[in-house]
């Protein structure tokens, strides 16, 4: 009973850990890991979702459909930035980042102006559960479970939908969507848009978890980019797995067997030593290879 | 005439490339646009396509002026574009490549598949597989069935012949000559082989520096010194 209580505290951690940097990536996953596009004001589109939930809670609006809420703001926000800011800095990393790192500072400067410091938070939900002598946070699971739903559904939508066909098109060659008919300016809206209602979800989310404040999204902002930087361009799917399944166990492994804040030490290193062995990230990799085996096997069967 | 190109005038931000250049196709009519290497002809199609701004100039289409009109708003009137290089999705399937050619609203487009399968049978056998993975060949292929599915009434190719096998070269031809006798298509090419030339254009168009320098006819073209001339080859 006491290994077992071990275990799964270890494996609690894991999914916490997992479902935590998936959360906060998911929403960058798209924008900076497709689009290409540094989106320094991402933590504060988190920051509104967490807004919109606990107002819309505390209108008497039930959690589920308040994160909803957050999504669908925060997705409406993020269309309005890209049509009147974003879209002018494709292709200008540094100008989109001092852009982008201004819009953060005008927008969590706007909520601290306009709400306060901080507003009322919004309980966790689900209570928790005992075992051997230790109890765990139900919710903590939810998220997790959340977490792999979203990643399905942002798959899914690019694998299989129309407008997912166009996406995947127009960001490797949007000359050529153009001429073949899309209305590009539309699928990057969009798709910039999709991005950023995954992080109001995420902050809708973590909402019920953290204190809710202007700077809130200062929190998972870091570590996003971290998981999308190490995860690379090559595949934002399997990227994102790779990435965050080597961080968060290597967080979780340190952290049991040494500490807390050595495991996230740990985390920063091995994001650290991940890029300098695969600068490109882990999925461009991973692609390289798939490609270098595929000439490889052709050369044999050719000869 | 189905494209009617009055004195255009564009290139990239303050240079000037194409300039003032004038010309027309006729329906059902298969034009040649030949010229050395930089003289502007990638550029001009550029400009019919849509995607470069023109400084000056009109380009009517079926008696629409389009000079103003986005590429996307081209394209669904019936212009269909083979870029130089061939622009293909290379991380897409071959399968999601002919998609992206489908046109909104358009309801005929699983016969505009089989068509296209029966022009080009290894694109159908090769639909699940990632278009980065085809050869050169079947990438033209691709990018010519592409545009097939959106039922263009005028496609622009632009060098298709480059990178690709004689026999393959050889098939494209036939093939551009069927989607003008059989399917009516009018079809402006660039291109730098004499032989798909022969194969396929009614008349031939020379370029020089941004401008049309010759009209001939494919005939003409074929005596030795005229080619030798105007392609220092
Ligand atoms: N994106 C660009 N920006 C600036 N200049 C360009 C660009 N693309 C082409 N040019 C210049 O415009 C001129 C015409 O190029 P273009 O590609 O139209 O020639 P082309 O006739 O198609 O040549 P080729 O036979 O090699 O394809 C060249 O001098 C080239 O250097
Ligand atoms: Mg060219």
């Amino acid at each position: 009973m006491e290994t077992f209580a071990e275990i799964f505290g270890i494996a609690y951690q894991l999914f916490d850990n997992i479902g935590f940097l998936v959360l906060s990536a998911s929403g960058l996953i798209i924008i900076f890991g497709m689009m290409g596009v540094i989106n320094m004001a991402h933590g504060e589109l988190m920051m509104i979702g967490a807004y919109i939930t606990a107002f819309s809670y505390h209108a008497g609006i039930p959690a589920p459909i308040a994160i909803i809420f957050a999504g669908i703001g925060a997705g409406l926000v993020g269309m309005v930035l890209e049509r009147l800011v974003i879209r002018h800095f494709y292709k200008q990393l540094l100008s989109s980042l001092v852009v982008t790192w201004g819009l953060s500072l005008m927008i969590s400067q706007t909520f601290l102006i306009v709400f306060g410091p901080s507003i009322l938070n919004v309980p966790t939900p689900f209570g928790s559960f005992p075992v051997g002598d230790q109890t765990f946070g139900i919710y903590r699971m939810v998220l997790f479970a959340v977490a792999v739903m979203m990643v399905a559904s942002v798959w899914a939508i690019f694998a299989f939908t129309k407008f997912g066909t166009r996406a995947r098109a127009t960001m490797e060659n949007p000359d050529m969507a153009n001429a073949l008919g899309v209305n590009t300016g539309n699928i990057y809206a969009l798709t910039f848009g999709l991005g950023c209602a995954l992080g109001g979800v995420a902050g809708g989310m973590f909402a019920l978890t953290a204190t809710i404040s202007p700077f809130f999204g200062i929190n998972y902002t870091p570590l996003a980019f971290i998981t999308v930087v190490v995860g690379g361009g090559g595949n934002a799917i399997t990227g994102l797995i790779s990435s965050v399944l080597s961080l968060a166990g290597i967080q979780t492994a340190v952290n049991n067997v040494v500490n807390v804040y050595v495991g996230y030490v740990a985390m920063f290193g091995a994001a650290l030593v991940i890029l300098l062995a695969l600068p490109r990230g882990i999925s461009d990799y991973l692609e390289q290879r798939k490609i270098r085996v595929r000439k490889a096997s052709s050369r044999e069967n050719s000869s | 005439m189905l494209l009617n190109v009055t004195n255009l005038l564009s290139g990239y931000g303050n240079v000037r490339i194409v300039n003032d250049v004038s010309f027309s196709a006729a329906p059902n009519e298969i034009v040649a646009i030949i010229g050395r290497n930089g003289v502007g002809k990638t550029t001009l199609m550029k400009s019919l396509v849509g995607l470069i701004s023109c400084a000056g100039g009109k380009i009517e289409f079926k008696s629409t002026d389009v000079t103003r009109m986005s590429a996307a708003k081209r394209a669904r009137l019936g212009i269909g574009y083979v870029p130089q290089g061939r622009g293909i999705f290379t991380r897409l399937s071959v399968g999601d490549n002919l998609r992206m050619g489908e046109k909104v609203g358009n309801s005929s487009s699983s016969k505009n598949f089989d068509r296209v399968f029966e022009f080009f049978p290894i694109l159908k056998e090769r639909q699940n597989q990632k278009a980065g993975s085809l050869s050169g060949g079947e990438q033209q292929q691709l990018s010519i069935g592409r545009i097939l599915v959106g039922s263009p009434e005028l496609i622009l190719l632009d060098e298709p012949s480059e990178g690709v096998q004689p026999n393959i070269v050889q098939e494209i031809g036939r093939i551009i000559r069927r989607l003008r006798d059989d399917e009516g298509l009018t079809v402006v090419i660039v291109e730098q082989n004499l032989d798909l030339i022969y194969a396929v254009a009614d008349r031939c168009i020379v370029m020089d520096k941004g401008t049309i320098v010759a009209e001939l006819t494919a005939n003409e073209l074929r005596e030795p010194d005229v080619a030798r001339r105007y392609l220092a080859i």
